[in-house]
């Protein structure tokens, strides 16, 4: 496991303005995560998981503070800067699989590996699909497969495109128990075979579990960060 | 290409598939209009030109100078001659005056002759259409002659010094000038011949006709500005304008119609493709942030959406382009079976049009909608609730109305069509848009008492009671559109047919003698069961006004005083005659007036500043009728009937051995009596105006088939933007139904729902439509067609009925799915 710094996250903050007044959604909050590190966010409903993810990816940009990826400072830059150093480091999996509807299981896994320009394109998802088990399921569209199966594409997605990080947000929370405990093995298990940093919010006590590390958040601030026993 | 790859997923997701069958529907329906309305206006003005046998004529009693055939040759004008005279012509031992037509090869320039066999027919299988020329040494004769004659086919006519064989029987020619001409009976003869009849001396009162034609209207345009000027005081260019002024008209009020018809095609397109955009925009709002949260930046974002819609525009524009073709296709060979005519191939013009519209459809009705794409914040992957900022509404009218003003342009080349249009729809969309809300609001009162599925269906549309404005909106722009045109249409028809009423005169007898004249009208009233009125005929010229001689000046600017009028007298005040000023006959004091007293016809007394009292002085023949005004009365020309501009008291032209004159309406199955009337009538000359009607006619009919169909068009093109409005409320009506169905609510229930709220929509869309096409017409009547203003009522009823019924069923038929999809996968596929 490599120990370089992966994430920098430098006394951020986030407030929004509401009819109310100003609503501080988190308050600063320092921390840093090394490559090849797994860490789990947890914390109640509003407590600003969330927001601090899509901080940390660089969707969205902290009121104050700096956020470093992978040595790029994410503050200074403007949305294109950003856009490219996500392009470069980042991948996600969403609670709701955010696949499009439109495109194959395939198609799906293909598509931003096209948008990298990558011309093995096709044979590379295949791999991956094959490598989640959907090998058969290559030609579906997204309403055709399970929840499970959904978010297996999802993950295949991901990780196609060989991120450095890994963003997840609630990866099991739309499936049932069983099917999430699948999903849980297939997720550290590529996670240990490319080395990938995961930085996953949940609420589920068995996902926190498996990761290296584990932060509580509770009204925009960090309660606790420990260090787990090694789940996987 | 990725955007390419990106764009046949998205077709085969069905993502654009709206979008895209929007814009081929809306490049077929302009290009098959543009495309025929091209081809009709060439041929319209080919076959209107086929009137003068050319599209212009050199006319004189002199022959145009040789050194202009040079000239022609050089600018590329074809040409050809005819020479016209009277001359007696002999069969046997019958004689006759004809009116004869020495043609050269190549005449007609345009139009076509119709021989025939058989005498009198109008029977298009014994009719014969031929590009030809008589033969030399042989005529064509016209029905009449034939008659008069007494001869057959093959029989020797003698033309001045020459006899020449009867090949066949003339039925219609091109360039039949002056079809009110006394002596009308025609015999067309080749041109060789001419020099062996020894008709034409020196001082031969004979009409030279050099005929022009040319394939590019500036080129022949540019070639006659040439000549003007050299044109002498006996020459005069006739053109299908001065020639028939209500062709010309008839072609004005076609052009404007269709391209009427054109503009609301690309309007309704534009609503379609709006709406369809609006929808693939939201669908991709999604795909958008995810692609943004891999890191796709903004442009790249932009073009690859670009590149899509213009590969979208690029193969629908091409596609509908084909479709169009092969539709207008359809259309000409249809119509050009119908009516043996041969249409005019269309310009490259119209294609290059239709596709270039393709792409400002797209551009300027999808591009708004999508602009916001781009700008999508990454964010949005992860909160779905985030607002994203779409367009500005105004920034998208704004482009709205660049297109539609350039392509209204691009289509009429009417600049002021195009602002009338513009203009008026946006008054019309401010006040259907006020409306629909004031009515939407009032349905509020009908939800107090609604139960089942009447409540649901009000739930609906007062929940969003935007999106249900809009929708009413749309709905009540396409119906207003189609109605407008509807209308539009059934006035213009309406107009040609009151141009030539239904059993008008289409027969005039002159040269009817003074003896025969009684038992001539006995004759004919016993056989065609209608009052027959004789009109006395006295031919003479206008010399003097109050005691003076017109001046030169007024003399060239009138007509009236250039040439021999037909003068009459009268008892009665012949029908749609009325007196405007002064007194007719029966309550003139003759005893109070020293000269004889007569009626102008007022637009006459007008033009020559003639009023009651004044004195003007005839010449017959040598004679002199001194005569007072004693009335000015106004007269319907449309009638057809005889119309005179100076009608004498009773018996006044008694000593200046008046012929007689008559018009009856007879019907094709009478004609033969004709043939019995002229042997029993020799001196009676006939002219059959029933071919020239029929012609104006055939030209009319065309219009109107040709209206039609691009009217059938254009309601696709309405239709399609109604589909495209129910389809943009299908998904979240699909999470409704499904979560309703989900809590036990009967089928029924939600259909009901669905039907009712349809109806109500399409009610109010119809009342709204039927106010908007009220306006449109309104405006559209007093700039462009200029027609009598009236109320519509049947449509009244019948907008609010139709609206109510076509959307409802519309409505349903679109909302198929959310009934038959099961609610497990609606509220999955929500989630």
């Amino acid at each position: 496991m490599s120990s370089a710094l992966m994430l920098d996250v430098r006394a951020i903050t986030k407030t929004v303005n509401t009819q109310e007044g100003d609503l501080e959604i988190l308050l600063p909050i320092s921390l840093s995560v090394n490559a090849g590190e797994s860490v789990a966010i947890t914390g109640a409903s509003g407590s600003g998981k969330s927001t601090l993810l899509g901080i940390l990816a660089g969707l969205d940009i902290p009121s104050t503070g700096e956020v470093y990826l992978n040595g790029n400072c994410l503050t200074a830059l403007d949305e294109e800067g950003r856009a490219k150093v996500r392009a470069d480091n980042v991948g996600f999996i969403f609670q709701s699989f955010q696949l499009l509807p439109g495109l194959t299981a395939l198609e799906n896994v293909m598509l931003p590996l096209e948008l990298r320009g990558n011309k093995q394109a096709k044979s590379l998802a295949m791999d991956f699909l094959k490598h989640v088990g959907l090998e058969k399921r290559l030609g579906h569209y997204p309403q055709q497969l399970s929840g499970g199966e959904q978010q297996r594409v999802a993950i295949a997605r991901a990780f196609a495109s060989q991120p450095k990080t890994l963003f997840a947000d609630e990866p099991t929370g739309n499936l049932d128990s069983n099917t999430g405990e699948k999903i849980i093995d297939l997720l550290f298990d590529l996670n240990r075979e490319q080395g990938t940093t995961l930085i996953l919010i949940t609420h589920e006590e068995r996902l926190a579990s498996r990761c290296q590390r584990r932060i509580i958040l509770a009204a925009g601030a960090i309660v606790s960060d420990s260090n787990a026993e090694l789940g996987a | 290409m990725l955007a390419l790859k990106l764009l046949i997923r998205n077709w085969r997701s069905g993502e654009l598939k709206l979008l895209g069958v929007s814009l081929i529907l809306a490049v077929t329906v302009l290009s098959a209009i543009a495309i025929f309305t091209n081809r009709l206006e060439a041929t319209l003005l080919v076959q209107s030109n086929s009137v003068i046998g050319a599209d212009t004529v050199v006319a004189g009693d002199h022959t145009h100078p040789k050194e202009w055939e040079g000239e022609a040759d050089n600018a590329g004008i074809k040409y050809t001659y005819s020479n016209q005279f009277m001359s007696v012509v002999y069969a046997g031992d019958e004689m006759r005056l004809a009116s004869i037509k020495a043609i050269a090869e190549g005449y007609p320039l345009r139009g076509q002759f119709d021989i025939s066999d058989i005498p009198f027919t109008l029977k298009t299988n014994e009719i014969k259409t031929v590009k030809t020329i008589p033969a030399p040494g042989e005529v064509w004769v016209d029905s009449r002659l034939f008659s008069a004659l007494k001869i057959k086919l093959g029989d020797k006519i003698a033309v001045g010094d020459y006899e020449l064989k009867v090949a066949h029987i003339l039925i219609r020619e091109p360039d039949a000038t002056n079809p009110m001409s006394m002596f009308g009976a025609r015999l067309v003869m080749n041109i060789q011949d001419l020099p062996q009849t020894h008709i034409i001396q020196p001082g031969s009162d004979v009409n030279y006709r050099w005929l022009l034609a040319a394939d590019n209207e500036s080129t022949l345009n540019k070639f006659v500005e040439q000549i003007k000027p050299k044109l002498t005081k006996h020459q005069r260019l006739v053109t299908v304008k001065t020639s028939q002024d209500r062709l010309s008209n008839t072609l004005v009020f076609a052009k404007n119609f269709l391209l009427l018809t054109a503009i609301i095609a690309v309007l309704l397109s534009g609503v379609a493709i709006a709406i369809a955009s609006k929808q693939f925009a939201e669908r991709h709002t999604n795909q958008v942030a995810l692609m943004k949260s891999l890191g796709v930046s903004a442009n790249r974002v932009r073009s690859l959406y670009f590149i899509q819609l213009l590969l979208l525009a690029s193969g629908a524009s091409l596609l509908g382009l084909l479709l169009g073709s092969a539709i207008q296709a359809l259309l000409i060979s249809a119509v050009q079976a119908l009516y043996n005519t041969l249409f005019m191939p269309a310009s490259f013009y119209p294609y290059g049009l239709s596709f270039a519209s393709g792409i400002i459809c797209l551009v300027c009705f999808a591009l708004p909608a999508l602009w916001f794409l781009p700008h999508i914040p990454p964010l949005k992957i992860l909160r779905k609730e985030m607002k994203v900022t779409r367009s500005q509404l105004w920034l998208q009218a704004i482009f709205a109305v660049t297109a539609v003003i350039s392509l209204i342009y691009l289509f009429s080349r009417d600049v002021r069509l195009a602002l009338i249009v513009t203009a008026a729809l946006f008054v019309v969309f401010l006040i259907a848009l006020l409306v629909a809300f004031v009515l939407l609001k009032l349905t509020k009162f009908w939800v107090a008492n609604a139960g089942g599925a009447w409540r649901l269906a009000f739930a609906s549309l007062q929940k969003n009671a935007g999106q249900s404005v809009m929708q009413i909106l749309v709905f009540s722009i396409a119906m207003m559109l189609l109605l407008t045109i509807t209308i539009i249409r059934t006035s213009l028809i309406n107009e040609w047919k009151i141009q030539i009423p239904e059993n008008a005169p289409n027969h005039y007898l002159t040269n009817i003698p003074a003896d025969e004249s009684e038992r001539l009208q006995q004759t004919l009233e016993k056989n065609i069961n209608q009052p027959v009125v004789m009109m006395p005929n006295v031919r003479g010229r206008l010399v003097e006004i109050n005691g003076a001689e017109p001046t030169e000046e007024l003399r060239k600017k009138h007509n009236t005083l250039q040439r021999e009028l037909n003068l009459t007298w009268a008892t009665n005040l012949p029908e749609a005659n009325k007196i405007v000023q002064g007194h007719w006959w029966d309550t003139w004091k003759k005893s109070e007036h020293q000269l004889i007293g007569v009626s102008v016809e007022e637009g006459t007394a007008k033009e020559l500043s003639l009023k009651l009292g004044d004195k003007l002085r005839f010449s017959m023949g040598g004679l002199t009728l001194d005569s007072e005004i004693a009335s000015i009365r106004s007269l319907d020309w449309k009638t057809m009937k005889l119309n005179y501009f100076f009608i004498f008291e009773p018996h006044a032209l008694d000593q200046f051995s008046p012929n007689y004159m008559s018009s009856i309406y007879l019907d094709e199955q009478h004609k033969p009596f004709l043939y019995q009337l002229l042997r029993e009538h020799p001196t009676v000359l006939l002219i059959e105006f029933d071919r020239i009607i029929e012609s104006i006619r055939t030209v009319m009919d065309q219009v109107t088939d040709g209206i039609q169909l691009v009217l059938w068009l254009t309601l696709i093109g309405g239709c399609l933007v109604l589909w495209a409005a129910v389809m943009g409320s299908l998904e979240s009506r699909k999470q409704e139904a499904g979560l309703l169905r989900a809590l036990g609510a009967s089928r029924q229930l939600i259909l009901g729902g669905v039907l009712i709220e349809f109806a109500i929509m399409g009610l109010l869309a119809g009342i709204v439509a039927i106010l908007g096409a009220e306006f449109l017409v309104l405006s559209l009547q007093i700039f462009i067609f200029k027609f009598p203003l009236q109320p519509h009522y049947l449509y009244w009823l019948l907008s609010p009925l139709l609206g109510c019924t076509l959307v409802a069923a519309l409505g349903l038929l679109g909302c198929r799915p959310v009934l038959t999809t099961p609610p497990a996968i609606v509220l999955r596929e929500a989630a």
